[in-house]
């Protein structure tokens, strides 16, 4: 069980590092982009953690569609934000 | 053996993590960004699918089936919003 122990830390590390990335980008879209990856690896860390219908919905809303629903609002607002 | 095979593949997997976490680190521009996400989107379906031949809980195989189906869509919408527009 160690190596399942080392793949939630890389996780984690890439929770961490998308996290950052979201709020120190100065690009709007590359920020909306590492935000969808940090429920991304979220989602993966719960299905090591062993809970799958909290993993499906974080694969369907967390990283499906807030990313969707970000770019849609941006591109409603385009010229607010420059890109 | 098998065993053993499943966790190389796990090791391969997380050095695909770190690359795709590189480039999305590193990368200028926000296309690169955009392929980091699709190529650890498909990192991750592989992912879950390896987790759950290691754990051998057949049920974890439905997580992967939803995130394949609607993993597409948020890189869709920002090579569509990169295009023209959404």
């Amino acid at each position: 069980m160690t190596m399942m122990t080392l793949l939630t830390l890389v996780l984690c590390i890439g929770i961490l590092v998308s996290a950052l990335l979201a709020t120190y980008l100065k690009s709007v879209v590359a920020a909306v982009v590492s935000a969808g990856l940090v429920g991304l690896f979220a989602s993966v860390t719960y299905v090591i953690l062993s809970a799958p219908d909290v993993a499906m919905t974080e694969a369907a809303i967390g990283a499906g569609i807030t990313t969707v629903v970000f770019l849609f609002a941006l591109s409603k607002t385009r010229g607010a934000y420059d890109e | 053996m098998a065993e053993s095979i499943l966790n190389l593949a796990v090791v391969l997997i997380m050095i695909a993590i770190a690359l795709g976490v590189y480039r999305l680190v590193k990368g200028p521009s926000v296309v690169d960004r955009a392929i980091a996400l699709d190529l650890l989107t498909l990192v991750s379906i592989a992912l879950i699918a390896l987790i759950a031949l290691l754990t051998s809980r057949f049920i974890y195989i439905d997580v992967a089936l939803v995130y394949g189906l609607l993993s597409f869509l948020s890189v869709l919408a920002v090579a569509r919003y990169l295009d023209r527009g959404l």
